[in-house]
């Protein structure tokens, strides 16, 4: 058998099932049948891609010829699979049609190229419902689409998964560094820590921080707050925010081109710290030129950002930047049960550094800090970020279970307009392919941060 | 050996205790704030203040009040846990019939019992046959079974409790203390796999000799659980060794099944199965003409198909990182004893690659447990479900924190238990000692 994996160039299973010729002739010549088959496969008759399956499957066990036995079995399985996914799809229309709803976006051969309906008009329908809260500026009524409405929900979805994974960050650093201080108190509490959040589900701490902590907060009339600033109640939640007037959009472009000058500062100070081998202070350098240059900017543009504090109004919060208690409950539990995983993989990337670089650096005369920031988090960052990209692509998954503290995000909007309108078949497949490109934009970025902090091996 | 350069103080009043304090607490100035700090933060989750007693001041109200001023003041004070207590066999077994049997709804409780018992003797056997129980252990555990066991009730219940306990003792020190067992032992391994195979099929038959829809609460998250875990690895194997495959045919369907279900959050899966599976597998279907009848694909089953088909996506990764951890030596090795390709995967391939990631597969195993909580989705009620369920009764209003975090302990003692299983399993096979 492993003789015949490895055909010599006279061997007569090279020639592909028994066509003699050369080599680009003859994988031309395998893509034809290849194509032919699965448009075949797809139009025929069930009964033929069954028997066509089983005469594969026969050639595959019978064949003394390695290649053919190769290319039988490969167009078997194709068989099977195609023969499985038509049934599955026949049964789904035949009982979709009995139910009169639109079974798109399927093959429809009697229609014309390339016979796939991908129309999905009922997104243009008015919605009908609302959505308590809205992201990114978004105005969204009941008189909206459906589209507005799944809009908003993706919306939802990518403000809860941004700020959930900056902040699951900061907790998961914090954690994963303290597990490995050499205070015992604060290893063993982040140890607890750990261990706990992430041995429970992420429903039950969801349910958990809205039912049985936010929802019991104060009413709003109690005009409850910590030092004024932050105003809570079980209704909303109220932090200081910014106010921006004309001219924002001004300063925002200009402080774009501060910070391309900043860098710029960084990378030459950089430049000249790595020739002459003396401090010139890069990072601090640039964030002066940004600050000072920022700071004239922004008087320049006649100061178009206030601060602005919330305040109680009746009965609710205005001014400030106000969070609902679903969001607050859902960002809460992503934000700590992730935080945990990700403490975890910031404990293993940093003991997967070998002991000599804490105590090289420790020679150097670096301090435990620097230590840390310098020499070993460096390197334990090109260890961590494949496990913290896991780690990410959960959080914005995961954010889907926001559907059982009633959050609008998309997973909430899909169900209502199913429910709504009874487009299953297309709003399942909708958002799960926005789920996958959710899943390919954090892959993709992440990849490229990946190659951006890998270690260059000599 | 490092040269002792400290020497060991002689006062009589540094005892170890305190030299430990003091290299361990209070090492450095920095070292001794993050101690006070993290004093702070322990004081303010267990008593809802800080020491001195200013935070308040911060806020204008009573914001320790919120957790039940501290956790040790709410669990022993502020806490009704009558809701826990009054409705213990609902978080259990919910709507399984039935704690007040009539005769044309009989009690149903006798299947869980006799599962449980045959679960405690192969357990015990089998712990007795493979390990060696630490005494220390054993003693820790027969007292904590002791709250357990007036936890869950008087009479009968607590006498059958009892029992499966003392099942569990009796075949463990029935198989490994039984005379001439090192003679037969691996024999006797053999036979005990034979057992839980068999102990699946029979725990199957008799759960299902009640209506699946009465099924519920724990019982259903454990199912959901142990029948994901045993349907979802050979489909996860299969499809790490798809992915694996010079077949591109294969390897392309496996990677994009892989993808696919990894990019997707499972409720979306849940929901798809939930609507999909009765209309594309209906009792009434045909599939190629033939008449497919007698499956009904219930909510549990749906469930399951769901759970399954996600969970198999990750093992395939885990599995394929073994795979790949298995050095090429040992394939050539192999077909140059002129082995099989089948049999080259069997013996040779695949025992090493799921040795190497052990731990990660209970890793998923563990996500799998977790993850059975989404099943509210299609309607389901499992362990969590009942938590939110009890606290809708009347009496029971506003004791939705006692109820979670009741479920949230079964959580996370099951959840606690098996990662500690894989570590322990992890150093008995020596994985990373080669």
């Amino acid at each position: 058998m492993a003789a015949a994996n490895q055909p010599s160039p006279s061997h007569p299973a090279d020639s592909l099932m028994g066509l003699a010729g050369p080599r680009v002739l003859r994988l031309l010549i395998a893509a034809v049948i290849a194509i032919v088959g699965l448009v075949a496969a797809l139009v025929l008759p069930l009964a033929f891609v069954l028997i066509a399956a089983c005469g594969l499957a026969i050639v595959t066990l019978a064949s003394r010829n390695a290649r053919l036995q190769r290319y039988a079995f490969q167009a078997a399985f194709a068989a099977v699979i195609i023969l499985v996914g038509r049934v599955l799809v026949s049964n789904l229309t035949t009982e979709l049609d009995k139910t009169n709803l639109e079974s798109l976006p399927f093959v429809d051969l009697s229609g014309s190229f390339p016979f796939i309906d991908f129309s999905m008009d009922f997104l243009d329908r008015r919605a009908g419902f609302g959505l308590p809260e809205t992201s990114f500026g978004q105005e969204y009524t009941e008189n909206n689409s459906y589209g507005d409405a799944y809009l908003a929900g993706l919306l939802n979805t990518l403000r809860v998964a941004i700020i959930g994974i900056f902040l699951a960050s900061i907790v998961g650093l914090a954690a994963g560094v303290a597990r490995l201080s050499n205070n015992w108190l604060l290893s063993k509490l982040a140890t607890v820590y750990v261990e706990t959040f992430r041995n429970v589900p992420l429903l039950v701490q969801l349910i958990f921080w809205y039912t049985a902590v936010i929802l019991k907060l104060p009413k709003i009339q109690d005009d409850a707050s910590f030092l004024n600033v932050i105003l809570i109640s079980n209704r909303s939640v109220a932090v200081p925010g910014m106010n921006t007037s004309d001219g924002f959009g001004l300063w925002l472009l200009l402080l774009l081109a501060v910070a391309a000058i900043s860098i710029a500062v960084w990378y030459l100070r950089n430049q000249s710290q790595e020739t002459t081998g003396k401090p010139s202070y890069p990072a601090w350098s640039a964030a002066g030129v940004f600050v000072v240059l920022g700071g004239a900017t922004f008087l320049l543009t006649g100061s178009p950002m206030t601060f602005e504090l919330p305040e109680l109004i009746g009965r609710s919060h205005e001014g400030g930047l106000q969070v609902t208690p679903e969001f607050t409950a859902l960002l809460l539990g992503l934000t700590l049960y992730t935080g945990a995983f990700i403490a975890e993989v910031v404990r293993g990337s940093i003991q997967a550094i070998s002991k000599g670089q804490t105590e090289a650096a420790s020679a150097l005369g670096l301090n435990g800090f620097q230590r840390l920031r310098l020499v070993i988090l460096p390197q334990a960052l090109s260890i961590m970020i494949p496990p913290l990209t896991n780690q990410y692509l959960n959080l914005a998954k995961n954010s889907s279970l926001g559907v059982a503290v009633a959050f609008p995000d998309l997973f909430r909007v899909t169900k209502i307009t199913i429910n709504q309108s009874g487009q299953t078949v297309p709003m399942i497949l909708l958002v799960m392919v926005t789920y996958l490109a959710i899943s390919m934009l954090i892959s993709l970025i992440m990849n490229v941060l990946n190659s951006r902090v890998r270690i260059r091996t000599r | 050996m490092a040269v002792q350069t400290r020497p060991i103080s002689t006062s009589p009043v540094t005892t170890r205790a305190v030299r430990w304090t003091r290299e361990n607490l209070f090492s450095s100035i920095p070292n001794s704030a993050v101690t006070v700090a993290a004093l702070a933060l322990l004081y303010l989750v267990l008593f809802g203040s800080d020491p001195v007693g200013q935070a308040g001041a911060l806020a204008t109200f009573d914001w320790p009040d919120l957790l039940g001023g501290g956790l040790i003041k709410f669990v022993f004070d502020g806490a009704d846990w009558s809701v826990v207590h009054a409705n213990r066999r609902l978080y259990f077994l919910f709507r399984f019939p039935t704690a007040t049997p009539t005769a044309a709804n009989p009690d149903e409780t006798w299947r869980i019992w006799v599962i449980l018992y045959m679960l405690s003797g192969l357990a015990g056997a089998s712990a007795g046959l493979w390990t060696r129980i630490d005494l220390k252990v054993a003693v820790v555990f027969l007292l904590l079974m002791v709250p357990v066991s007036l936890f869950i009730g008087a009479g009968a219940v607590l006498l059958l409790t009892g029992g499966a306990v003392a099942m569990f003792a009796a075949s463990y020190v029935a198989a490994h203390f039984a005379p001439g067992i090192k003679t037969y032992l691996a024999v006797a391994k053999n036979v005990a796999i034979g057992a839980w195979i068999v102990a699946f099929f029979v725990a199957w038959t008799l759960l299902n000799g009640v209506d699946s829809r009465l099924w519920g609460g724990l019982l259903l998250t454990l199912f959901l659980t142990v029948v994901g875990i045993i349907a979802s690895f050979p489909l996860g194997v299969l499809l790490a060794l798809g992915r694996a495959s010079t077949f591109p045919v294969i390897k392309g369907f496996c990677t994009a099944y892989i993808e696919l279900i990894r990019a997707v959050p499972l409720i979306t899966i849940l929901f798809m199965a939930l609507v999909f599976v009765p209309l594309m597998l209906e009792p009434d279907r045909r599939i190629v003409g033939l008449p497919i009848t007698g499956v009904d694909f219930d909510l549990v089953a749906r469930a399951t198909i769901a759970i399954t088909l996600f969970s198999a996506a990750y093992i395939a990764e885990n599995v394929r990182g073994g795979l790949q951890s298995v050095p090429r030596g040992q394939m050539e090795a192999a077909e140059a004893l002129g082995l099989s390709t089948s049999r080259i995967l069997a013996f040779i391939v695949l025992p090493q690659a799921i040795r190497a990631v052990i731990p990660s597969l209970v890793g998923q195993f563990i996500s799998l447990f977790k993850d059975t909580s989404l099943v509210f989705i299609m309607g389901l009620t499992d362990l969590l479900e009942v938590a939110g369920i009890v606290t809708s009764q009347p009496g029971f209003f506003g004791r939705q924190a006692e109820s979670l975090l009741f479920v949230a302990l079964i959580y996370w003692i099951i959840a606690f238990s098996m990662s500690r299983a894989s570590q322990r399993l992890e150093r008995t096979l020596g994985v990373g000692d080669r």
